[in-house]
């Protein structure tokens, strides 16, 4: 379902992709991994859309679609989701309007009338308890004063009720402690099915502990250094990135 | 001596001898127009010469030929309403329109009436209170309304009156290059509290240069509203003088949306112990419009607190200019006084000038003041629109939480509620739907 090529990138004219190649097919879980700086934050942003990451060569398929064509927001209407590694504070939009916001925006893109209030109401609360998430953060604004580890389940909470058909997780373990992490994975995994790809990025094994992986990519210096199944997180895990010739960090510091 | 030339007033002059000959007023009152129309020959229009005009400045608005107000008729179908009852005056060219006001049963001495109808009928108790607020003595659009004032409302409530009912206050002009006086004056003496909602639309190119007069005695409460919707062409030079005794509490909040030039002097005096105000401003500018709040905030005795909160969201090539200043008096101790000023530009073109001052004589004081400038955040609008919110949707969301959390501080729900959908709609923003 989404398919890269030779995908070169690059921010403020330094290359921080330097031809990737990913395809990741229906119900597979990805997971990057890398030391900081090796572009894992980008390739998210890539694929989400943001501004200011120029794609100099290569391409991005999702369902056989030119994705790098595609508005941020045309991406989400054709099912895809980031969750952010760091979400943004939104004060004075609620977050259950901006929630109904947003699945009414995908319901126009697809033809749909807006979504019933009872239906939503339902599917909200639905979702809620898959992330043990309070009532009150609904109508609290959009993230404006969580915790860390609250910020993180709304970002797992958003896509329970969007159900993207393929969700990019970028660093969705940072900041968490192991209990808010559980949940957090907990959410991920009831959200899996054979419809349903992830790419879940993280600098850490440890979320892969509870996100289990089908398969391991890792990134260092811009391009995939090796791929492999699950047990290859473990490997980084004792020998840590060292082995792959790259400090943690270089790419970054030389890019600065 | 060689007398300075009332260069820009001359035209004015033969318009005040010819008002005044046509009054049957109290020689007090008489004396006042006399002295303030005197003070605006010698103030002359502002001229960014002086500081308090030095960004704003009105000199271009000389050359116009502004007419004396006549009467006309507006359909009354197009009024605004708050939904719900409301004792309501309506003014047409700065002149009451009986056929249009209604007014309840009120209690006791209370009185809520035509200014320019209690001047003729019981000038007695017009004299002790009108001019009596004091701030703004250099203002030439005060003066000059002190001078031509014809008509305006006259609200007054005895000791410990309540009304609950809003008073909606709704001043109309046609254009016709007409310049309008209005004058509002309120009295809320010791303990008595009211809600007013005072609103300025028009049609047409026309000068407005209303002054409200408010005096809230020890413990009054008052919520006072001011929604300035006049027509693009008009120019509004408003000013609001406050006067409040100890433990009184006056809440104010202005939305200025209309006019070509839209300038508001607000000036309070908490000239007793642990007065209270709280101001709020929203200023929405596109085109070319020019909005202005110039507040003074004086806390002449300890334990007062003020707070000021302006925002300005500005489009296009429109203007605005915030000017606060907070000034605590020797004796003033324990005040506690915050300022902030926000401002959200939407264009490259749009300006916000923001300029907090203190003056701070007392040594036991809290004050505070904050002022930010900027476009949208660029994170928070990727952020909707990675959940698929349209680009400009995800835009005019996030003005509308900006300026709507000024207009949250509205308690009069029926008003929050149409200024919100009036925002919304500016913003193409469907509200209803992410209820």
């Amino acid at each position: 379902m989404l398919e890269i090529r030779n995908l070169h990138v690059t921010v403020e004219d330094r290359e921080i992709l330097k031809g990737i190649d990913l395809i990741i097919h229906p119900g597979e879980t990805h997971a990057i991994m890398g030391p900081n700086g090796s572009g894992k934050s980008t390739l998210a942003n890539v694929i989400a859309g943001r501004e200011g990451y120029v794609v100099t060569e290569g391409e991005v398929r999702f369902d056989g679609k030119n994705l790098l064509e595609m508005d941020p927001e045309t991406r989400a209407c054709e099912g895809l989701f980031l969750a952010f590694q760091y979400p943004v504070e939104i004060p004075g939009v609620a977050n259950l309007y901006f929630l109904k916001a947003a699945v009414n925006a995908v319901r126009k893109y697809r033809g749909e009338p807006p979504v019933d209030a009872m239906d939503f109401w339902d599917l909200v609360h639905e979702r809620m308890e898959l992330v043990k998430m309070d009532e009150s953060m609904l109508k609290r604004s959009v993230n404006e004063g969580f915790s860390g580890g609250e910020k993180k389940r709304n970002e797992v909470f958003q896509m329970a009720v969007l159900q993207p058909r393929f969700a990019v997780m970028d660093e969705t373990d940072s900041g968490l402690d192991i209990d808010a992490l559980k949940v957090v994975a907990d959410g991920v995994n009831a959200l899996r099915n054979p419809e349903r790809g992830f790419l879940v990025i993280t600098h850490y094994q440890r979320l892969l502990d509870y996100i289990v992986p089908d398969y391991v990519h890792v990134l260092v210096n811009g391009k995939i250094a090796r791929s492999g199944g699950k047990e290859l997180a473990l490997e980084l895990e004792e020998q840590g990135y060292a082995l792959y010739n790259e400090e943690p960090g270089r790419a970054r510091r030389a890019a600065a | 001596m060689t007398a300075v030339a009332p260069l820009f007033s001359d035209p004015y002059r033969p318009a005040f001898a010819e008002f005044v000959a046509n009054r049957r007023e109290p020689a007090t009152i008489a004396r006042l127009r006399q002295e303030a129309f005197d003070r605006f020959e010698t103030l002359g229009w502002s001229t960014r010469q002086q500081e308090a005009w030095r960004l704003t400045d009105p000199g271009p608005l000389q050359a116009i030929a502004w007419q004396p107000p006549t009467d006309a008729l507006v359909d009354a179908g197009t009024l605004p309403t708050l939904d719900g009852p409301a004792h309501r005056l309506v003014f047409v060219n700065g002149r009451c329109a009986p056929g249009l006001a209604w007014v309840g049963e009120l209690p006791g001495r209370a009185l809520i009436a035509s200014l320019g109808q209690a001047l003729t009928t019981h000038p007695e108790r017009i004299e002790p209170v009108l001019d009596r607020v004091p701030g703004l003595e250099q203002h030439p659009f005060v003066a000059l309304n002190t001078a031509f004032w014809e008509d305006g409302a006259f609200v007054r409530l005895p000791r410990e009156t309540v009304i609950e009912e809003p008073i909606h206050l709704v001043f109309c002009t046609t254009g016709g290059d007409m310049r309008i006086h209005p004058r509002l004056l309120l009295a809320l003496e010791e303990g008595a509290q009211a809600t007013v909602v005072v609103e300025y639309r028009g049609a047409g190119r026309a000068l407005n240069t209303p002054l409200a007069e408010l005096a809230l005695g020890a413990g009054a409460v008052l919520h006072y509203h001011s929604i300035q919707e006049e027509a693009p062409q008009a120019f509004h030079l408003g000013a609001i003088r406050v006067r409040q005794d100890r433990d009184s509490e006056a809440n104010l909040h202005l939305v200025s949306l209309g006019g070509q030039l839209a300038r508001t002097d607000l000036a309070v005096l908490l000239d007793g112990e642990g007065a209270r105000c709280s101001l709020n401003g929203l200023t929405l500018g596109r085109d070319q419009q020019y909005g202005d709040y110039h507040v003074r905030v004086e806390h002449a005795r300890p334990r007062g607190t003020s707070e000021q909160r302006f925002k300005s969201v500005l489009d296009g090539k429109a203007h605005s200019v915030f000017d606060g200043m907070i000034h605590v008096r020797t004796g003033a101790q324990k005040t506690d006084a915050r300022q902030t000023s926000r401002n959200l530009l939407l264009s490259k073109q749009a300006q916000a000038h923001s300029n907090p001052r203190l003056e701070i004589l007392a040594d036991d004081v809290k004050c505070g003041h904050g002022s930010s400038t900027g476009f949208l955040d660029p994170d928070a609008e990727f952020y909707l629109r990675a959940r698929g919110i349209p680009a400009a949707q995800a835009r005019a969301l996030l003005v509308h939480a900006f300026a709507n959390d000024n207009l949250n501080q509205i308690r009069l729900t029926p008003l929050r509620e149409r200024l919100a959908r009036l925002l919304a709609a500016r913003l193409a923003l469907d509200i209803a739907e992410g209820e």
